[in-house]
């Protein structure tokens, strides 16, 4: 019988043969429609910089451990208008994907250096450094860890000057809908952090949109 | 150098030789009839247009009596058998592969009279009637045999032990078009007939081979029980047998073969795992596809079988190529209907889950293809070019790049939505759901091909799977659009149009109808007047039938249109109070209540959330609300869910207890 990870318990291993779902729960603070706006931390060693970010949940596949959306810039300095860009998540789900990423020039260190900064992820490290939380039951736990990595520019050329090169570590909070984040790019400034909050359109309270594919 | 033409004698001219009284004339007039009528339906269609068939089955019962001793050679007799011979084999070829023909030779009172002459001592006549009776159990038309019959039983085996090829062969049509259930399939088995027909496999003929793979393949369908026993000790090898007969030298025999493998594994997944096996499978049906005939035609549908729902079997499958193979049979054009729709099909299914495998497919530029299938004249063709569709078309990836927003697809399939066959009409419907899910601002291009108003149109369709599909698609089409679009939809659809599709006597017609409010008044805050639209009837349809939800999905939905119209200002928090509070049903309880007792977690979690916006702290009537909530029991009730099972249930919980706590209840 496996062990939950619960947010006030230690990490479980999961024992022996596991019949049930290890998966992080499903939340509804992350589906489809649910919109997040925040900033990016751009700062370099010359100057202070930070960009307003909005962000939208267009897909979600918990199945695949996928889920896609977009990402706009607000004001970004080399560009006229807002920079709206598609990403496509991997949800680290034990299942579909681990908390190493094996590709976009991530090594397990990378991984655990970004993996770490975020303080929810504490627990889990033990184990993770054994096999990369294979073995963990993520499906009490009440945050969810991810990679978002920006596929295409929507609304602007490639020759815009910006790169979508590097991925985000990501650590979604399903008590409140908070998402951190941090740009790994081997090639831009290290550790840019993203911080989005749920956001509602002007409403006092939360809506929920969906849809359904045939 | 020229030759002499022989000229066949007119339908009209044989049908009068039928009725002569000399023995040869008639004998040579079925006979001519025969020749004429093989393999041609223009020919089987005039003669039976002229009453053919009744003269045909009058000859045969005028002469069942004629012929009672197999070594009685005087020169009557030898008439007589030609005649029942000629026939026989007449009737047999009117019903094969033609169920017009079937249904003449079944009306004019044939088949008890060839089933009798099963029993005829004469070897001729019996091959003969057993072919005629082979063909018309070809088709569905055929009557039901009763195997749980004891004398029908015994004389199934009987057939099935014949030396005789078409009678054996008979058995096993007998079997393959009349085993339906599970009752049957073990009546089956427990008579033995698996041995029997294994034992044909291994060495029966060609044509008793093939029968009896189609045979194995109806008592397995779907009945692990039956497999586990066949597979089992008690028969020796079986498996290994069949899968031998998979790489039979004959097309037919290798499809046949392949099926019964499917079948084995669809219904017990346990066996034929090796993954080697899988790849072979996927390799025999791909060649197949190559035969021009009728096993061309049936392998796409096979191969679909085969791959349906299974991940692991469409990644084998897309390693082997079978995309780029199927659509190579496409962009060959002129394909038979049957083979077109297959190939369409096993497309879909190819493209249903992987997105691996819808790159590829998109890869190939297929579209045009696709847009060309749309109108084809077959009407299996147009739908199965929608299921394709509707499978591709859930690439997230590629619908919010809005890569299939566009004419040459749009158009065909808009109309589409008016076509005279219900399942194209809903297949089309599906594949549009999937379309108008378009996160680009090119949703306006689906308005202005007319499709938006259609959809309004089919939400008053008699057919309920009609109006829920559209009503599908129009929730999806509404989903993050804009406020000028949405308003485009209310506008058309109307508030008394919408709630009276709310009440609609259809479960899954509420749910639609109920999804479609829920996405029209998210977005803007103003978007929320539209229940209020006429009186409020869309706020009240929307009470009423959460009061009576027949399904966890209409509460759902309901509750999340509600809980969006309480995220809005002080009046539309009170409105949806109002509601809570005036629906009550049995032992004058809320449905509040009872969804969140729901053992449906996501039922739960919608509830607490609309809880959640009603006692939102920064909203001056929350203190009222909650005041009520806490007289209604509905408080407490969300007290006793602080440590529920679901993490989404919980956390939500939480905030209200939290919220409540901000004004001071502990």
């Amino acid at each position: 019988m496996p062990v939950r990870v619960t947010e006030s318990s230690t990490p479980s291993q999961v024992s022996g043969t596991n019949s049930g779902d290890t998966s992080p729960p499903a939340c509804t603070l992350l589906s489809v429609g649910q919109t997040f706006s925040g900033t990016q931390n751009v700062s370099s060693l010359q100057k202070e910089e930070a960009w307003r970010v909005n962000v939208r949940i267009q897909g979600c596949d918990l199945e695949h451990g996928y889920l896609c959306g977009t990402m706009e810039a607000l004001n970004v300095p080399m560009a006229d208008t807002p920079v709206v860009t598609f990403w496509e998540g991997e949800i680290v789900d034990t299942k579909n994907y681990t908390f190493y990423t094996g590709k976009w020039e991530a090594s397990p260190e990378d991984d655990k250096r970004h993996w770490t900064k975020f303080p929810s992820f504490s627990p889990l490290l033990s184990q993770v450094e054994v096999d990369g939380g294979k073995s963990l039951d993520l499906s009490n736990y009440p945050y969810i860890f991810m990679r978002w990595k920006e596929q295409y520019f929507v609304n602007v050329g490639t020759d815009c000057g910006l790169t979508i090169a590097g991925f985000y570590y990501v650590c979604f909070s399903c008590s409140d809908g908070s998402i951190s984040g941090f740009y790994y790019d081997p090639n831009s400034s290290p550790f840019q952090k993203l911080e989005l909050k749920s956001t509602n359109e002007g409403r006092s309270g939360y809506s929920f949109s969906s849809y359904e594919l045939q | 150098m020229p030759s002499a033409t022989v000229n066949k004698p007119r339908p009209s001219e044989l049908l009068s030789r039928l009725t002569s009284a000399e023995p040869e004339v008639k004998v040579r007039a079925l006979r001519e009839v025969k020749n004429q009528i093989i393999g041609n339906r223009t020919k089987k269609l005039s003669f039976l247009k002229l009453g053919a068939v009744p003269a045909v089955a009058g000859i045969l019962a005028d002469s069942i009596d004629d012929v009672t001793d197999n070594n009685n050679c005087n020169n009557d007799s030898n008439n007589a058998i030609n005649i029942l011979v000629q026939s026989a084999a007449a009737l047999g070829s009117f019903a094969c592969g033609f169920d017009a023909g079937v249904q003449a030779v079944l009306d004019a009172g044939a088949f008890p009279n060839l089933l009798r002459l099963l029993a005829n001592p004469n070897e001729k006549v019996v091959d003969a009637v057993a072919r005629a009776l082979r063909m018309i159990y070809q088709s569905k038309l055929a009557p039901k045999y009763d195997f749980l019959q004891q004398k029908n039983m015994e004389f199934l085996i009987s057939l099935l032990n014949s030396e005789k090829e078409n009678v054996s062969g008979l058995g096993a049509s007998i079997i393959t078009r009349s085993c339906e259930t599970n009752l049957e399939q073990k009546a089956l088995f427990d008579a033995g007939i698996l041995r029997k027909l294994n034992s044909l496999l291994e060495g029966g003929s060609l044509s008793q081979r093939d029968a009896s793979l189609e045979s194995l393949a109806t008592i397995f369908r779907n009945n692990p029980e039956v497999i586990s026993k066949f597979a089992g000790p008690e028969i020796g090898r079986p498996l290994s047998s069949i899968i031998d007969l998979a790489k039979d030298r004959y097309p037919r025999t290798r499809l046949l073969a392949c099926m019964c493998l499917i079948v084995i594994r669809n219904a017990s997944p346990h066996f034929l795992q090796d993954i080697g096996i899988k790849t072979k499978l996927i390799h025999i049906l791909l060649e197949l596809l190559d035969d021009p005939g009728q096993v061309g035609d049936e392998a796409p549908f096979a191969f679909s079988s085969l791959i349906a729902q299974k991940e692991d079997l469409q990644k084998l499958a897309l390693e082997a190529n079978a995309i780029d193979k199927l659509h190579h049979h496409i962009k060959k054009g002129s394909l038979h209907p049957r083979r077109y729709e297959g190939i369409l099909l096993a497309l879909a299914d190819m493209c249903s889950k992987l997105e691996s495998c819808r790159s590829k497919f998109l890869s190939l530029q297929v579209l045009n293809l696709l847009a060309d299938a749309l109108t084809d004249y077959n009407a299996g063709v147009r739908a199965a070019a929608c299921i394709c569709l509707k499978s591709v078309t859930r690439s997230i990836k590629n619908l919010s790049a809005g890569y299939f927003m566009n004419e040459t697809i749009v158009i065909p399939l808009v109309q589409l939505f008016l076509d005279p066959s219900t399942s194209v009409q809903v297949a089309a419907l599906g594949a549009t759901s999937n379309i108008v899910v378009d996160f680009t601002t090119r949703k306006s291009i689906f308005v202005q091909c007319g499709g938006m108003k259609q959809l309004v149109q089919l939400a008053k369709s008699m057919e309920s799977s009609v109006r829920s599909n559209a009503l599908w698609a129009l929730k999806n089409f509404v989903f993050q659009a804009d406020n000028r679009l949405k308003e485009g939809v209310f506008s058309e659809l109307t508030a008394s149009l919408l709630s009276s599709l709310i009440r609609d006597p259809e479960p899954s017609v509420q749910e639609q109808a109920l999804a479609l409010v829920r996405n029209l008044v998210d977005g803007c805050i103003n978007l929320i007047e539209f229940v209020f639209a006429e009186d409020g009837l869309i706020l009240g349809a929307i009470g009423r039938q959460l009061q009576c939800a027949s399904t966890a999905e209409i509460g759902i939905q309901g509750m999340y249109a509600l809980c969006n119209v309480a995220s809005g200002n002080e009046f539309h928090k009170e409105a949806v109070m109002q509601l809570l509070f005036t629906q009550m049903g049995d032992k004058n309880q809320s449905f509040v209540i009872k969804f969140l007792q729901s053992n449906d977690s996501r039922l739960c979690t919608a509830t607490v959330w609309t809880i959640v916006n009603l006692t939102c702290p920064s909203s001056p009537g929350a203190p009222g609300r909650l005041e009520k909530l806490r007289n209604a029991g509905i408080v407490s009730q969300i007290k006793n869910m602080v440590n529920d099972p679901c993490v989404d249930v919980k956390l939500r919980v939480r905030t209200v207890l939290g919220q409540s706590m901000a004004f001071g209840d502990n």
